[in-house]
């Protein structure tokens, strides 16, 4: 086999840890703290992320010195799928929690890692990811924003734009070129903490189709950063951006967005399940089983030190198609479920609007399937 | 702190029962060895004893040997032979015969159904596996319009995809593996889990055998080539895996069943995955 997904299992503490997600949810619910909404880069609610990390479910698995729990990579996968799951508002802790952090902890100095580490895990400074540019999207070597040395630090010009958030958010990790790119082109970029709040970056929403604000444009007219803010070794940021990726790629995020849907047609259709419905839940299931075997496997390899890029990208890709289908699926279950609820019709129209993103963000579609043939050998 | 997988391949007897069944589907399909024969040599190695316990002893070097079978497309059903100990119907076992004339005679007891089931769902991953080698090194030797089909982003996503519905289906068998092994045949939540395996698999090997086909052309449809061993034996393992099981949709029916009863299918699937969870 090509790509080896190995069998582990939540140790017993895990699924205590599970049950008390559960609970913490359904008091959250019964309180109306905050309604099921969209996916996890879809619904930002900054009081719902301090209560997460109140309780300690913000930067899990990072050393206690720097305000983490020194939880298992599996404990912070049963807190992750349980809060999307059940459409948890996540949106504004979720990149600093995912990525950001992590890539901190990894390439950040012990300065970069004091200071916004324990913040992370508060659930009190949220990050953004500055990579894409107008003109780089899948060819993200090609990034054009540039970080110039100056005294004391750097300064840095150039537009990013899909930065989800980046309007409310109070950091992004922006991928500049400061060196020649040379013949592989990956050479030459470095990583920078930037103030989103500086004078000199602008961020301007970008409407999305359904009509939301979490995109955003964001412009960099010589915004110094100083020297303590680059992340890493200057001319190193390709290494460090794809060291994100299994991070980034096999998380539950990537097939569960489509989940309230499944769940609302299931509340729907419970008093009188039709044959049909019966059966797409059921091939839903099996699907989504065979996917959180290997997610779980991804994390257990992170947790063991590896990097399972390759596993990550073929995750992502089928799980994105997996999430994508329950749309065509349970909107054609319609009319067979009796009183079609308010939150069926609005998650079906709101994971229809947003499906096109789920095959683009954090790597296409097209490019995942580059990555697996890849790892067949074939490129 | 690091992390031990729950199941622990056993590498030795799939070492060794690659290298025997890949020497004995070659003096086969060279027509220098009869059926008997063949049983024969398969029972002197004594992988024909090698069968798992109702308590889940063996199953790993069971799961071993089985898989070795299909990956070789040796004619012997070592999932038959092995699960329900039927060597009659093992020996008549040709990997050429028209796949949907296998027959779908259900095992009588749930504990015979689960045994088969597994046995067949690792048996039509290690054919797809196969297939898919098979695939990547006719691409990446074949020439067409002067260079190699693997160089073409189509066949590239092709197989890409290909691969994924393999690596699906053989986590999901090899969950199912692991409760069978650890909590023995009779586990209650096995049911569901060769269910969930049974679709995946359904699912996997329309890709599989559409792609690996496809990028094949002509020469993969014929019999002087091998991907029609491993063809023939995945479809007709597909479907006595479906037929056994009450079709595939009975098997997803009884899947959303439990999400329905559980009034979540989040709910019934996390049940379904954690050992020792009740379910029902």
């Amino acid at each position: 086999m090509r790509f080896h997904f190995p069998i582990f299992a939540f140790p017993p503490e895990a699924e205590a840890l599970r049950a008390e997600v559960r609970a913490f949810v359904a008091d959250e619910l019964a309180a109306g703290r905050w309604k099921k909404g969209g996916d996890f880069a879809s619904s930002y609610d900054p009081a719902f992320s301090r209560r997460l990390g109140a309780r300690g479910w913000l930067g899990m698995t990072w050393p206690k010195r720097y305000g983490g729990h020194e939880r298992s990579m599996l404990e912070r996968l049963v807190v992750t799928e349980e809060l999307l799951a059940a459409s948890a508002p996540v949106a504004a802790h979720w990149i600093g929690d995912r990525q950001s952090g992590p890539l901190l902890l990894r390439y950040g100095s012990e300065a970069q890692r004091a200071e916004f580490l324990p913040r992370l895990a508060r659930g009190e400074v949220f990050f953004s990811i500055g990579m894409s540019e107008p003109d780089s999207g899948s060819d993200l070597a090609s990034v054009r924003t540039r970080a110039t040395k100056v005294d004391g630090g750097w300064t840095i010009s150039g537009r990013k734009v899909w930065t989800t958030f980046a309007h409310r958010n109070h950091y992004a990790i922006v991928l500049a070129r400061t060196g020649d790119a040379g013949a592989q082109r990956h050479a030459g970029l470095s990583q920078y903490i930037v103030d989103l709040k500086s004078p000199q970056v602008k961020a301007r929403p970008i409407l999305n189709m359904a009509g939301q604000e979490e995109f955003n444009e964001v412009v960099f007219d010589d915004a110094f950063v100083p020297d303590d803010r680059l992340v890493g070794e200057p001319g190193n940021g390709w290494t460090q951006v794809t060291s994100e990726l299994a991070f980034e790629r096999s998380g539950p995020e990537r097939y569960l967005s489509s989940i309230r849907l499944v769940e609302a047609a299931l509340a729907c259709a419970k008093s009188k399940p039709t044959p049909r419905v019966r059966e797409a839940l059921g091939r839903m299931s099996a699907k989504l089983m065979a996917l959180r075997t290997m997610s779980l496997a991804v994390a257990a390899q992170l947790q063991n030190g590896e990097a399972p890029n390759l596993e990550a990208s073929l995750i992502k890709d089928l799980g994105n198609a997996f999430e994508r289908e329950q749309i065509a699926v349970f909107r054609a279950l319609g009319s067979e479920l009796p009183g079609r609820s308010d939150d069926y019709l609005s998650s079906l129209a709101q994971a229809t609007l947003y499906s096109p993103s789920w095959t683009l963000r954090g790597g296409t579609r097209e490019i995942l399937r580059g990555i697996v043939a890849r790892g067949l050998g074939l490129r | 702190m690091s992390l031990a997988p729950v199941l622990a391949a056993d590498a030795l007897v799939e070492e060794a029962a690659s290298r025997a069944f890949s020497g004995l589907a070659e003096k086969w399909f060279a027509g220098r060895i009869t059926r008997e024969d063949l049983l024969a040599a398969v029972e002197q190695l004594g992988f024909a004893d090698a069968s798992p316990t109702s308590d889940g002893e063996g199953w790993l070097a069971a799961a071993a040997i089985i898989r070795a079978q299909a990956r070789a497309a040796a004619p012997i059903d070592m999932a038959l032979l092995l699960v329900t100990g039927e060597r009659a119907a093992a020996i008549a076992y040709d990997p050429c015969a028209y796949a949907c004339a296998a027959g779908a005679r259900a095992p009588a007891s749930p504990a015979a159904l689960a045994a088969l089931s597994l046995g067949r769902c690792l048996q039509i991953g290690a054919a797809m596996g196969a297939a898919l080698e098979l695939s990547i090194r006719y691409v990446q030797d074949r020439r067409q319009f002067g260079r190699a089909l693997a160089q073409f982003q189509a066949i590239q996503h092709s197989l890409a995809l290909a691969a994924e519905e393999v690596a699906a289906c053989s986590a999901i068998t090899d969950l199912a593996l692991a409760c069978a092994a650890r909590e023995g045949i009779a586990s209650k939540r096995l049911p569901a889990l060769l269910d969930a395996a049974a679709l995946v698999a359904g699912q996997a090997v329309n890709v599989v055998y559409d792609m690996t086909h496809q990028v094949h052309g002509a020469i993969g449809f014929t019999q002087e080539y091998a991907l029609h061993r491993h063809s023939l034996g995945l479809l007709r393992w597909r479907d006595h895996l479906h037929l056994a099981r009450g079709g595939d949709i009975g098997c997803a029916e009884r899947l959303g069943d439990a999400a329905l009863e559980a009034g979540s299918a989040w709910r019934a699937v996390t049940a379904t995955m954690t050992p020792g969870a009740p379910h029902g």
